[in-house]
């Protein structure tokens, strides 16, 4: 196939010069064309960033009379105030500490387990991945209930510890077949050979497979994090005592005032998306590779 | 596909020299490090499943000592017998139905274009990725707030249309205060936040496409559109149907951007199926609905059963 390329470029270099201008133009204007419908889209997804960012660095006054994108007379005010008023601090830390502990969790947790799966022989192993891998396709719906009432019954309910249980339950099946597959991948004549130089299993988990397997980490780790920062639904019903709050709920508070104000919501929405932006800014590598292996495996 | 190690560890013999452990300890090894797996799973999935199940054959308000068994009642209840629960699940299996039918068709009509637009670009690429992807990484409260102030009736989208001279369309009322235009721009948003993976799995699916097929149907006289409708677009047919159903699975069960942009309303024009078990199971207060909660969540699960069957039957065909 590779012959037919030169083939195609000589004889469009035999039409002379008023074809190549032609063909010139054409690609100009095609490409002209593509990047603006590119540009398009890509305002479409961050339109209602823009006007998140408007609001926040409007006044009162300002963003009920509404108008422009840009503010006249942009305040810092409001971002301070949201911040102040609404035990932002708190919440935010609250947010920090359930993320920060389902993701480790999470790691340490389904780790092990894909590790097990990978490469542990053990009877009945087939089946219990099976049998996590089809939780995929239990509506969170479905158990949000049982949960509550079960947590209700512990004693852990409004908790943080009473949310991180099933925030990392539910990231089983992903988190499973992600670690499953980078501890696969890893060549089984490292392991034979650390066995036979007298490594544990625990050894050869910790110092062999883990380290090689640190993009699977990462991944899982942000696949992890980023919708239980954004977690709303079940915390909703979890948690009652404000000073427990995470980020999301705090910011609901802000929208259930008689009248919401919308600058005040704005600037707490973006307190609550900046982290998340910034988090998949900087790893956002390995959260693409992590989505498409996810979807393919 | 798990072939690989295990062919090492199953053939002791041809491995000869090497030294083994007994196989218990390696057995007993796997039962470790799965453990803190399955015993979280026993507490917060078996046991929650199982109790879910059973509680969709009872009647309770959650305070009381004792459940009511009632059989199958609050699936019938819910399917046609009760005249206040069955015509409200049918109207929001009719609203669920629509953001079924739209959000997929939609979400795929946006990102292949989008796709293939961006796979022909070098320079800006990762940039515009980026960007795409935003809607995606920061999808919760917060954007669902922005969304609600710009869909205002003085909000940003009204203005643009004003600006764009298209004053007619505007929204006195504000898109989700209409009830005719609620659902659509719930639609939209939803889309909205799909488009992100999607684009993603087809450039990847376009990455993996041989440039010699290309070139073959240029050589063929096939234009741009011609190569990318009768050729492209067949090849990545099969990421079509896995983000077709990644979509409609979505689409039944997802339903965090209805509570908190209209909550369903207004009345009930955006109620979808998911909020409605929500809401039977949550916002009743004293109201013994809990049975008719779990009764609605268990049909959803036997809808996404077939939907996943469908799902396997399609990824099968790919191979």
């Amino acid at each position: 196939m590779t012959s037919t390329s030169p083939e195609a470029r000589t004889s469009r270099a035999r039409t002379g010069p008023p074809g190549e201008r032609a063909a010139r133009t054409r690609r100009l204007v095609a490409r002209t064309v593509v990047g603006a419908l590119l540009a398009l889209y890509g305002l479409v997804s961050v339109y209602p960033f823009l006007w998140m960012v408007s609001a926040a660095f409007k006044d009162r006054i300002e963003v009920v009379r509404g108008g422009h994108l840009i503010p006249d007379d942009p305040t810092l005010d409001t971002l301070v105030d949201t911040w102040n008023k609404l035990h932002f601090f708190d919440f935010f830390l609250n947010s920090l500490l359930v993320t920060g502990y389902t993701v480790v969790l999470t790691l340490v947790i389904y780790a092990a387990a894909g590790y097990a799966f990978a490469v542990l022989r053990f009877p009945g192993r087939g089946a219990l991945q099976k049998l996590f891998v089809s939780l995929l396709f239990v509506p969170g719906i479905t158990v949000m209930l049982p949960i509550v009432l079960l947590e209700n019954k512990m004693g852990i309910l409004g908790t943080h510890f009473g949310l991180v249980l099933p925030f990392v339950n539910g990231g089983a099946p992903l988190s499973i077949l992600l670690m499953t597959g980078a501890f696969m991948a890893v060549p089984g004549e490292l392991r034979d050979s650390a066995r036979v130089d007298g490594a544990s299993e625990l050894r050869i988990f910790t110092g062999v497979y883990l380290p090689l397997a640190r993009p699977a980490l990462i991944t899982v780790a942000l696949l992890t994090a980023i919708p239980t920062w954004n977690e709303f639904l079940l915390t909703r019903v979890s948690l009652n005592d404000p000073s427990t709050y995470t980020l999301p709920l705090g910011l609901q508070t802000l929208s259930a005032e008689n009248v919401p104000h919308y600058n005040n919501l704005m600037a707490g929405a973006l307190i609550v998306v900046i982290p998340v932006i910034l988090l998949f800014l900087s790893l956002q590598r390995y959260f693409v590779n992590g989505l498409v292996g996810a979807v393919k495996g | 596909m798990t072939t690989v190690p295990g062919a090492v560890t199953k053939a002791p013999a041809a491995g000869g020299t090497r030294r083994r452990r007994p196989r218990s300890y390696e057995t007993l090894t796997g039962y470790l490090f799965v453990g803190p797996a399955v015993v979280l799973f026993c507490v917060m999935g078996l046991y929650t499943v199982g109790y879910g199940f059973a509680l969709s054959f009872a009647t309770w308000n959650g305070f009381t000592p004792n459940w009511k068994w009632v059989g199958f009642d609050n699936y019938a209840d819910l399917l046609w017998r009760s005249p206040v629960y069955a015509p409200r699940v049918r109207h929001a299996t009719l609203n669920t139905l629509w953001v079924m039918i739209a959000a997929p068709a939609l979400t795929v009509a946006v990102s292949f274009p989008l796709a293939v637009l961006l796979n022909r670009v070098r320079r800006f690429r990762s940039v515009l990725r980026s960007v795409y992807f935003l809607p995606y990484v920061t999808s919760g409260v917060a954007v669902f707030f922005a969304w609600q102030y710009i869909l205002q009736p003085d909000g940003a989208v009204n203005l643009l249309l004003g600006g764009l001279g298209l004053g007619s369309l505007q929204q006195p009322q504000g898109w989700l205060g209409n009830p005719s235009t609620a659902l659509p721009a719930m639609i939209v948003v939803t889309v909205w936040g799909q488009v992100p993976v999607a684009m993603l799995l087809y450039l990847t699916g376009l990455q993996g496409i041989d440039r010699s097929v290309l070139e073959a149907a240029e050589l063929d006289g096939a234009g741009w559109w011609r190569t990318n409708a009768s050729v492209v677009w067949p090849l990545v047919r099969p990421i079509t149907a896995v983000v077709v159903l990644l979509n409609l699975r979505e689409s039944l069960q997802g339903f965090q951007t209805f509570l908190v942009m209209t909550n369903g309303g207004p009345g009930d024009h955006t109620n979808v199926l998911g909020l409605e078990a929500y809401r039977l199971a949550f916002l009743k207060n004293l109201a013994p609905t809990l049975g008719l909660a779990s009764a609605l969540g268990w049909i959803l699960f036997a809808a996404a059963v077939v939907l996943a069957l469908i799902n396997l039957r399609a990824l099968r065909s790919r191979t």
